[in-house]
Parts: C-alpha cells; structure tokens; sequence
C-alpha cells in the first residue's frame, strides 16, 4: 500500500506543474538565449547549444548538450529546418518528453513569424534550400518581438506565479527595441537602397527591416561554395550596380569575398549575425544596434 | 487461481454488458420500433442527398460503363515517413584484380531505404532495408524506440546496430573510410554486428560529465548480418553443423551486450570519448570425425541426438577512444578526429557429446584473438578530408602471421548529400603475399536532410 502511495506521488510529481523553482530554458541559438533571459528574468535559467560565432547549421551533436535538454523544460529552436542536422539526435539522446515535437517545453519560434522566401517546390538542386522558409528572421527586430511575446506565453503557461513578471519584461523589451530602432533612423536613411552583396541568404530579414539592396551572393546557391565563373559574374553584376559591400558572417571564410573585393573596390564587412559572434555584442538590442551602423559606416 | 478470478470478473462485466444493452420491458418495444424506423428513414435519406452531391459532382462522361476511382484526399504529408534512400557505388581499382566481396570492378555495393516517422506519442519507428546484388532485400534495421520512458531511460525493440565499440553504430556508408576497419569486420561482421532483440539505456551525469550504459539482450552475439558465420564453416569443413537444441532455447544462450561511455568536453573546441564494451552469447560451432581417406578434412559423424554441433560461448570485451577537435569559427573548414578501439573475443572449447567415436574434434575457433585500430582524420578544406587507418588482428592458430593493415584516405563532399572517398590499402594478410587495395567509393543520399553522425 504504501509503495502504491510512494508511485502514486512520483507519478504526480512527473505531471505536476512547476512551482518555486526556475524554469530550465535551453535555446539552439544565442538570440533565443538572450531573448529568453530578457523576458524570463531571474525565475528562468537558459543555456544555449550553438555559439554566435559557430554557423548554426553545423553545430556537432555533443552527448554534453543532450545532458542540458535532458533537464530541460523549454527547448526553443530557430525552426524552419535550421537546427535539423543536429537537433534530432540530440532531442533522441535527450529522452526528455517534455521538449520532443508537441511537448509542454517544444518550443518553434519560428511559428509566429511571418517567414520569407517559402519555397514548397524546392529541391536539392538548388542547393542547401529550407522550402519552409528563410529561417534567419531573428535578424528583424519586429521579429524579435514576436518572439519574446512568445516566449513571454510559454513561460506563464509553464510558470503561472512568474506571468506578470513576464508580461513587463516583454512590455520593456519591446519598449527597448522602438527605442533601439528610432535611434538608428540615421543609419537605417543611409542604408535603403543601397546595393550590397551577402555571403549567404542570412540577411533576407535584415533586408526587410533596413532596405538595403542585395543585389547577389558569394554562394551561387545556399551552402555550395563558389565557382570561378560565379565569382567573375558576381564581378560584373556589382561593377554594374555599383554595390561597394560584401557582407559576411565570421564563420566563413574571407578568401572569396576579398578576391572579389579587390576587383571591384568594395570593402567586406564581416557583420555578427547572432549574439556573442564578436566581441562587444553581447545582446540582441546590442546585436541590432551594431549590424545597423556598421553597415551604415561601411556605406558611408 | 488469480487469472481464473480475472476471468470470472471479465465474464460477468460483459454480461452485465450485454443485458444493460437489451430492451428490458414490453412496453418499450413498441416506442423503439418507431425511433428506429424514424432513424432508418432518416439514414436513407441522408444516403439519397449524399448520392445526389456525388452524381452533381461525378463527370458527365464515364467511359465503358466504368466508374472512376474517387481520387484520395490528400493527406497531411506530416502523416507520412520521412524516406531517405543512400546509394553505395564502390569502384575497384586493385593492381591483382577486385578485391570486393562481390569481385566485381564495379559494384553497387548497396542500396539503403530508410523509413521512419514517429508512431504515436510513444515510440518512433525506424526501418531500414539494405538491397545489394548479393543479397537481395535485407533488414539491415528495424526498430521503434520509446519517447516518453521517465529518468532518461529509453528502451529500443528490433533489429540495430550492436552498441558495441564506437565505429559499429555508424552505417558502412556513413563510415569516414570505405569499409568497417578489419577488427570489426573480423569480430563482429563484415557489415559491422547487430542484434534482434531489446536494447536499454540511460543517461545520466553523477560527476557532472556525459554518462551512458547501454544494454542488450538479443537473439544472438554475434549476429553477423547475412550469415557470414555459417558461410565460413560451410566453406572450411563442407557442413555447417546442427545442434541439438537451438541457443536460445533457454536465457543463456541469447547474446548480451553491455556498454558503458563517458564523454568530457575539455573545451570548447575539443572532447573525448572513453567506453568499454563487453558481449556474450552461445553459438553453434560444428564438430566431426577426419575423413580416414583425406586427412585434414571432417565430415558430420553425428552425436547421440543426431547433433553435428555443439553450442560455445564466445564472449568479446573491449574498448574505444574518441579526441576530436573542431574550432567553432573556422568548423566549417578545420576539424580533426583520432579514434582508436581494441578488441578482444575468447571462445570457449566446449565439451563433445558423448559416445563420439575416436577421432571426432571440435571445429569451432577456441583460441583468443585482439583487434584494434587506430584512425585519424584531418579536414582541409570545407568540402576536403584526409584521413589514415591502421588495422591489426592478432594471428590464430591455423594462419601464418598476425593480420595488418596500413590505409589512407581522401574524402572530397561536393555537398552534405554526397561523398567521394579514394582509398588506398596495403594488406599483410594473415595468410599468402600483401595486397594492395585502390578502391573509390561514392555515397549519395537522397531524401530528408539526414542528422549528421557525431
């Protein structure tokens, strides 16, 4: 009877919903990390899987992460397919039912976004392709507010007691980011419009929230590296539209794009595309603000 | 006593069942013969409008007096298993000829089709079917695995991979090098061991570093895939043996495996892997009587119950580090592995039936032989690997020398979907001259982005 008592009781404390203690908040990405640490405050702990200067499409399957979701009560992932070289293993070695597809903690930010570039015909002859949809949208900060206004609803749903806590963190951050934003209105003015060049599809949200004009990619199509013959168009297209940047995440390498540079007289410009991927960008406002002017200064 | 209970009580609970179905008085007859004719009526003319909508939707012209087929709903392609197929084209350049097992120049080793797709909220099922020439169609993995176990415990039931030793996990066409490094090829198959059965494991981290013990029980150890072990005694002695009563009769004559793995991050760019495995089970090994007219050669002298072989225990202890380094920044263009396993089976020199007449002898391997290897790979470039092996495997009683190996590769990935491997072998076989091996893989994989080995 009492071991009936004693299962009784575990069984109930697996289901029951989480009181005093923090939630444990895992995130594939440093943006989502530091989104979630914003909203969430001191009643959450959040760790991140990749690192902001690691290309989030290749981070290695380490039995370490699945310790961290193993615990997890939230796992929030970019979604669209970004994660899904390594996600699955991990979720699979995690054995947590809390965090697998349609679990209290399975948390896709990429469901309240508004995604670019959906491609439903796509096939591997266009390269490394996400026929769901761009998914570097955390680069729009209207984007960043969607997400922390979901995050803002799976924290108080799993944590009722924190649920005002949450809605004035969000209400602040989002404060923050129109305040963040009416302050680059300079740099955004001398950013529309203007020709660049990206490295890869990363910056299509970025392109959204500055209007800068990409006008062609290092890559000739997502993930495969360029040809000669890419390059020498790729030449000739920026001669003729007069693009002066080559933008490039840190994670690649600079070969390609300072050949370029050097036959067309534009400068590249290796711009963090997450949280933590340089010194001095430790947030996601800080994120926004640095891309911005950066930018802005080498269109100057 | 319990289960007749158990049945009495199902017994009575579909009485009760049954007679709080039936109408209970007269009265009420007659009152349920009119809902039901009202619901009869009701029915048909439901059908009536139904066959109307369909005939306003049908086209005008059926052709033959033949009806259509009604075209499916499309489904909710989430619904269906993710299907991946990978090719496996392997080209044999060797000075002395092929040196493949099908002996051909070229060959289409295998064709791998996976299925898989999560069952309900419980379990995922993974199938995969392995079709080669020499084979046919082959289970290669069939399996569902739990999702929802509590305590980091997951359970798995079917055909997979042995969780023994580090590269047996991994698919031959997942490999970093062209085939499975000899000391598994010899110990656990020439397509790596796996099992039928149920494998157990579970997670956890009491000092505060990646800990795993993964368990087995399954039909046999080794189950090598395609039979190779009879092969082998059907090729030595022209017979392969039977027992008098199957291995699996009774508990200890299923395989078991155990693994146990503790990985380190010792920084951010750099982990480690050290675990230790260990496996057991009996099999079938033949036993014979020298023919009086070809000395050195058996054949089947029967024991008291027919038998032409005994039942040994082979058991098979080992262990396996993993170091690699991978820069987060530059991971796309930098990354080195070392990985090194060593193994070691001790057979068993089981007891003959009685009443054999003289001269009967075991013929199934009793010595004990090791195994290891020890592979390297550096990265180039993004799409550009190179990498080298070395295999040993230690000599048994009726060979000359000890078995080595010396091999280096080059791996060129125009894309994560496929891969190029060149290869270049030197063999010291444990019998006759060296071989050298040139052989060019190429692995295609098409379907759903697959995970990435780690």
């Amino acid at each position: 009877m009492n071991r009936l008592v004693l299962i009784g009781a575990a069984v109930a404390a697996l289901g029951a919903p989480l009181s005093a203690q923090q939630l444990r908040i895992v995130t594939s990405t440093t943006d989502l990390h530091d989104i979630a640490h914003v909203v969430g405050g001191n009643r959450i702990t959040a760790n991140h899987i990749a690192a902001g200067y690691q290309d989030p499409h290749f981070v290695e399957a380490k039995p370490s992460f699945a310790l961290q979701l193993a615990k997890a009560d939230v796992f929030a992932y970019v979604g669209l397919d970004l994660e899904v070289g390594w996600m699955p293993s991990l979720l699979d070695a995690a054995r947590n039912r809390r965090i697998n597809r349609g679990g209290s903690g399975d948390v896709d930010a990429s469901r309240v976004i508004p995604v670019l570039d959906v491609q439903p015909n796509a096939d591997r002859s266009m390269g490394d392709v996400h026929p769901r949809g761009n998914p570097h949208y955390w680069l729009h900060p209207e984007n960043g507010k969607r997400i922390a206004r979901l995050f803002r609803d799976k924290f108080s749903e799993l944590d009722a007691a924190g649920a005002s806590t949450y809605r004035a963190n969000t209400a602040r951050f989002e404060a923050r980011i129109d305040s963040t934003v009416r302050a680059l209105a300079p740099q955004l003015a001398a950013i529309r419009d203007q020709p660049v060049v990206a490295y890869h599809t990363s910056w299509r949200y970025f392109q959204d929230f500055t209007g800068m004009n990409i006008v062609g990619f290092v890559e000739p199509k997502p993930g495969v590296p360029p040809s000669a013959s890419h390059l020498a168009g790729l030449i000739q297209q920026m001669k003729r539209t007069k693009a002066k940047v080559i933008i490039m995440e840190p994670f690649y390498d600079r070969k390609m794009p300072d050949f370029v540079a050097r036959n067309t007289g534009a400068k590249v410009l290796v711009l963090p595309p997450s949280v933590e991927a340089v010194k001095g960008v430790d947030s996601y406002l800080e994120l926004i603000d640095y891309d911005v002017r950066r930018l802005a200064e080498a269109l100057r | 006593m319990r289960t007749g209970f158990l049945s009495g009580v199902l017994i009575a609970l579909a009485g009760t069942a049954a007679t709080a179905q039936q109408p209970d008085t007269t009265a009420r007859r007659d009152s349920t013969a009119r809902a039901d004719s009202i619901a009869r009526a009701d029915s048909i003319r439901l059908v009536r409008e139904l066959e109307r909508i369909r005939g306003e939707a049908r086209p005008p012209h059926v052709m033959g007096g033949m009806i259509p087929a009604q075209p499916q709903q499309p489904s909710n392609p989430g619904l269906n298993p993710s299907i991946s197929v990978v090719g496996d084209i392997v080209v044999d350049a060797s000075p002395d000829g092929s040196t493949l097992e099908s002996a051909r120049r070229f060959d289409m080793r295998e064709v791998e089709l996976a299925l898989g797709a999560n069952v309900d909220p419980y379990f995922r099922g993974d199938f995969i079917l392995g079709l080669s020439d020499e084979e046919g169609i082959a289970i290669e993995e069939g399996y569902l695995t739990t999702t929802s176990l509590p305590w980091q415990l997951q359970l798995r039931v079917g055909r997979f991979h042995l969780p023994f030793g580090k590269q047996n996990t991994t698919h031959r066409a997942e490999l970093h090098t062209i085939e499975y490094p000899y000391t598994i090829q010899r110990l656990l198959g020439d397509h790596g061991g796996k099992g039928t059965g149920l494998a157990l494991s579970k997670i956890f981290s009491p000092f505060g570093f990646y800990q795993e013990l993964q368990l087995t029980a399954i039909e046999r150890f080794p189950e090598a895939h395609g039979h190779e072990h009879e092969d082998e005694h059907v090729e030595e002695h022209g017979f392969e043996g039977v027992p008098a009563e199957p291995p699996n009769r009774t508990l200890e004559g299923l395989g078991y495996t155990a693994r146990f793995r503790n990985y380190w991050d010792i920084g951010e760019a750099t982990n480690f892997e050290l675990s230790f495995s260990a496996g057991t089970g009996r099999i079938a090994e033949p036993f014979g009587c020298e023919a009086e007219l070809t000395p050195g050669h058996f054949d089947p002298c029967p024991g008291p119950r027919g038998e032409t072989a005994v039942l040994a225990r082979q058991s098979l202890v080992g262990g396996d580090v993993t170091f690699r380094w991978r820069p987060l920044q530059q991971g796309l263009y930098r990354s080195f592995i070392f990985q090194a396993e060593v193994m070691r089976q001790h057979n068993e020199d089981p007891a003959l039936p009685a009443g054999l007449p003289p001269g009967a002898a075991y013929l199934g391997p009793i010595e004990e032989t090791t195994g290891l290897y020890a592979f390297g790979r550096w990265q180039l470039s993004r799409r550009l690997f190179v990498g080298a092996r070395y295999d040993w495997v230690e000599a048994s009683t009726d060979v000359e020398r000890d078995f080595s190996a010396i091999s280096g590769y080059l791996q060129f990935f125009p894309s994560e979907f496929s891969k190029m491997v060149l290869g270049y072998e030197n063999l010291r076989p444990d019998v006759g001259d060296r071989v050298n091996r040139l052989l060019l893989q190429m692995t295609i994989a098409i379907g759903p982005h697959r995970p990435h080995p780690f």
